[in-house]
């Protein structure tokens, strides 16, 4: 009994043929066979491989019923309790099915019909003949019907059950903005989508990774926007995947971006729908995950990881001061230790005297060079801000207390490390947390490390060969074949004015240019708000 | 192939962890100079006077390991044929690397300058790690070591305090002059201007100023006092001026910010306090018939700061009275510089320089002569013009009715 879960080859390309196919290995990572055969006439041979396939699993119910005019044929109907909305199945399925007055002398084949055609009160209604099919629908949700002496099963749409309400996002706060976030229901997610775009150019395609588990994805984008050639690519690269499961958008992420060997995150991932809006209307695609409120974005550009939603939502001088900010908190984040290994150990002349005199007083009880002593301080907080992360929110705070004790005070006070280190500690970690972006601080968390390698090493020389390094590595990115650093290198003068600077809306003429996309225009002339024309208003004055 | 690899990237980290760090010098090995000191023994040594800091001491240092019990700094002595030699001699008594790239201030003793500076000068530039924005001063009537070796209260380093009084009495007095040794290099390599530099006197005795008690009594023992100004002839001193005469010199060098100026009413001598606020002051050079001269012209600006005498400044007339006293005082005081100059035959106010820019051409004629002919016998004209812009928050003084 080797049936074939063969839907996969559908939306599979062809395989490559530089693959070697290892005999004797499953290289497919599914969990067992089950080959294609059509479903047996008999009821009970029908019920019974659902049975034996499913390893007589609890969840799965099986409600034998008597059907027709005289109740002459069996029936069943057959659901996975929790994955349904069992009000649904009762109300529009079990009661019509039971309480239906069925034309007299009805054969199993009409009377099946009937029920496709007359009966079900359901949404979208089919009728499936593979088991693979069947079981397919049935782990998605669906309500099958099975009948004495058809080999046909009818597959009714009740998804349901219970999922996460739509809340405000964890991980991406604003104070001006909309509190809805995404869930860990596919549809929803999308339906959140939808609902800010009614346009019917915002297409959606989906597809089935994940040989185990079978995880729906989906790739949103806007037809016409977008640039085909993305689309395009981000289909190849989701069709290229064979893993057994897909538990997160981290997986496909992994799997579907450019260059793994970077600290630089290549795709974006938000909580947040309005973001994902934005980024659909600049021509992006998005790709939703079922079982994750995370959803991808591709392709991303270095500078996007900058851009805070308010920054959209808040007028243009406070959002362009604030964009400053965070490229400024980024740098310190990413060198403030560095500098003050250089500082203290290779450039002494570059502190002004006062501060060098009360930096040297507090080192002078130290025991350990500044660069161990700015490791040891790091690797601390690092530690500290990891036990934060995975505790349970009470013990949490018991952390941060006495991480604050240790770090700040009783560290100094032993004198195992000056109060200069602490400070500079304190603002990297501060700074970190300060980027809008997870992903980017993350990446700039590593990179301190190297440079603080490179600090003690050969001084401001060393931080500045680390910068230019990273420059070089950040302009050779790639991201679904767009430039990581553009608009900035390429230099697109056009786009430039949602970089660093965030220009008013008025003046956002032109989406973002990635790869010669042609629908570039984003508003009418002339936005720019006008004070009344004096003249005008005297003519149109009622009063 | 991997193992080929390997050793590469082992080379390339060798390469960098090995040769990286050659020169790394951690703040606990080094003795941060913020003062030098120069003096000159009978035998034609050098003798340098090195001020460190000792950074557990300095107020505003956290009290770990030690606490600011101690003194914030130490002096150290060194001699030796030139002041490298005198440098590196000074490594058998120090625990840690001299560092001079935080020397702020450069203490020429008297002896030594009256010998000459020029060559000492050399080695000040020519360090990599020593700044010629230090400040320099003369040590007046004592030697640079003594004066080091005071303790001084606000500021606790006594080379900031030094550095910190120079400013702030240029700026808001006037009588001394704040200059550093790029200043004077460029003063004692310039053919048509000589050094001037200020002169710090030591009051009371170096015994106690030395000791901590100096600073823990509200009126200390010794105290460091800027006064004269040194006139050096090249890179000899050779004389001092004080007093108005050294506020002149500041006067024609355009170096006044604000000032006070105290001047004579109705036969009351130091009656009205002139406040300075603005002042610019053009140096002017003329050549008639292969001879120069120079017009001095000056525009002061400023308050009426004191008048205890019958005066009334609502009246118009006695406020033009005023300041054609004040033209006068201010004018006396810079006659009087140019003169005390002329008989020393220093042209510390750089009019050589002034007639060098206007006249190049002449000014190669002069160059050889200027100092011994030309300077002395200088037509100096001054002009002064100032004017009272504010009367205070009072016409009348109160004393002499409403």
């Amino acid at each position: 009994m080797l049936f074939q879960w063969a839907l996969r080859k559908k939306h599979r390309q062809k395989p490559e043929k530089r693959e070697t196919v290892v005999p004797g290995r499953d290289q497919s990572g599914k969990a067992q066979d089950i080959s294609q055969e059509p479903l047996h006439p008999q009821l009970e041979a029908n019920i019974d491989m659902i049975r034996r396939t499913t390893g007589n699993s609890t969840d799965i119910v099986i409600r034998r019923v008597m059907v027709g005019q005289e109740g002459q044929h069996r029936a069943a109907v057959i659901f996975v309790d929790g994955l349904v909305d069992e009000m649904h199945v009762s109300r529009f399925l079990l009661e019509p099915l039971l309480e239906a007055s069925f034309p007299p002398s009805f054969s199993a084949k009409e009377t099946f019909f009937y029920i496709e055609k007359n009966l079900a009160a359901v949404g979208s209604m089919k009728q499936v003949s593979q088991w693979f099919e069947i079981f397919l629908e049935l782990m998605s949700g669906s309500t099958i019907i099975l009948l004495e002496d058809v080999p046909l099963a009818l597959s009714a749409s009740t998804k349901g059950g219970d999922y996460r309400s739509v809340e405000e996002p964890q991980s991406q706060l604003a104070i001006r903005g909309p509190r809805d976030g995404f869930t860990e229901s596919l549809r929803t997610n999308t339906a959140l989508i939808r609902r800010r775009i009614k346009n019917p150019n915002l297409w959606l395609e989906t597809m089935r990774i994940g040989e185990v588990t079978q995880t729906d994805v989906a790739i949103m984008y806007i037809k016409g926007i977008v640039n085909d050639k993305i689309v395009k690519e981000v289909k190849t690269r989701l069709g290229r995947i064979k893993i057994d499961s897909v538990l997160e958008s981290g997986y496909v992420e992994q799997l579907i971006e450019d260059q793994t060997f970077t600290t630089f995150p290549t795709i974006y991932h938000t909580e947040r729908p309005d973001i994902v809006a934005a980024n659909l209307l600049e021509g992006r695609v998005a790709i939703f995950i079922e079982g994750t409120p995370f959803v991808l974005v591709a392709p991303a550009l270095f500078i996007q990881f900058f851009q805070a939603v308010e920054d959209y939502y808040a007028r243009f001088d406070i959002a362009t001061a604030l964009r400053f900010l965070r490229v400024l908190v980024f740098f310190i984040s990413l060198v403030a230790p560095a500098i003050y290994i250089a500082g203290t150990t290779f450039h002494q002349e570059m502190i002004p005297t006062l501060l060098v005199i009360s930096i040297a007083a507090q080192r002078e009880a130290v025991p350990f060079p500044a660069f161990v002593e700015a490791l040891v301080m790091e690797v601390t907080f690092e530690i500290l801000r990891e036990a934060g992360v995975r505790l349970p929110r009470p013990i949490g705070q018991a952390v941060s207390i006495v991480g604050a004790l240790v770090i700040g005070q009783a560290a100094v006070e032993a004198g195992f490390v000056s109060s200069a280190m602490v400070i500079v500690v304190s603002i990297t970690a501060i700074a970190s947390f300060a980027t809008p972006s997870f992903a980017i601080a993350i990446s700039a968390r590593l990179i301190r490390f190297a440079l603080m390698f490179l600090a003690a090493m050969f001084g401001f020389y060393g931080i500045i060969m680390g910068i230019l390094a990273m420059a070089i590595h950040l302009c050779s990115l790639r991201t679904f074949g767009v430039p990581y650093m553009s608009p900035l290198a390429p230099f697109i003068p056009s786009n430039i004015g949602d970089t660093l600077f965030r220009v008013p809306t008025w003046a956002f003429k032109e989406r973002p240019r990635l790869i010669n996309q042609k629908n570039i225009s984003r508003q009418g002339e002339n936005l720019r708000p006008q004070p009344p024309d004096p003249a005008r208003q005297d003519e149109g004055d009622p009063s | 192939m991997k193992g080929k690899i390997c050793i590469v990237v082992l080379l390339l980290l060798c390469l960098t962890m090995l040769s990286g760090c050659w020169s790394k010098k951690e703040l606990t090995d080094l003795a941060f100079v913020i003062a030098v000191g120069i003096d000159k023994t009978k035998e034609g040594q050098y003798v340098t006077t090195y001020q460190v800091v000792n950074p557990g001491n300095v107020a505003g240092a956290k009290q770990i390991g030690g606490g600011a019990s101690g003194v914030p700094i130490s002096i150290f002595i060194s001699t030796g044929d030139n002041l490298f030699e005198a440098s590196r001699k000074a490594s058998k008594k120090m625990s840690r690397l001299l560092y001079f790239a935080h020397t702020n201030l450069v203490v020429i003793g008297e002896g030594m300058a009256r010998e000459g500076i020029g060559g000492l000068l050399d080695v000040l530039e020519r360090s990599n790690q020593f700044r010629t924005t230090a400040k320099v001063i003369i040590a007046h009537h004592h030697s640079a070591e003594e004066v080091l070796k005071v303790l001084t209260p606000i500021d606790k380093i006594s080379a900031n305090q030094i550095i910190k009084t120079l400013e702030f009495s240029e700026r808001t007095w006037g009588q001394t002059i704040n200059t550093d040794v790029w200043k004077m290099i460029h003063d004692i390599a310039s053919s048509g201007k000589h050094p001037v530099a200020s002169g710090v006197d030591l009051i009371g005795s170096v015994e106690k100023g030395q000791r901590l008690t100096n600073v823990q009594v509200s009126e200390p023992d010794a105290r460091l006092n800027l006064d004269d100004l040194a006139l050096f002839k090249d890179d000899k001193l050779v004389s001092w001026v004080s007093g108005e005469a050294a506020r002149g010199v500041l006067w024609v060098l355009d170096k006044i910010k604000q000032t006070g100026v105290t001047i004579e009413w109705n036969g009351k001598k130091e009656a009205v306090g002139y406040k300075v606020i603005r002042t610019k002051t053009e140096v002017v050079p003329h050549l008639k018939h292969g001879k120069p001269s120079i017009s001095i012209d000056i525009r002061a600006e400023g308050d009426i700061a004191e008048a205890p005498v019958p005066i009334d400044l609502a009246d118009v007339k006695q406020v033009f009275a005023l300041e054609k006293m004040i033209q006068h005082n201010i004018k006396k005081e810079v006659l009087e510089a140019v003169k005390k100059a002329q008989q020393e035959k220093i042209d510390v106010f750089g009019f050589g320089d002034a007639v060098y820019r206007s006249y190049p051409e002449e000014w190669k004629k002069m160059e050889n002569k200027w100092h011994e002919h030309f300077f002395p016998q200088l037509p100096v004209t001054v002009t002064v013009d100032a004017f009272i812009r504010r009367t205070g928050l009072r016409n009348k003084p109160y004393q002499f009715g409403r």
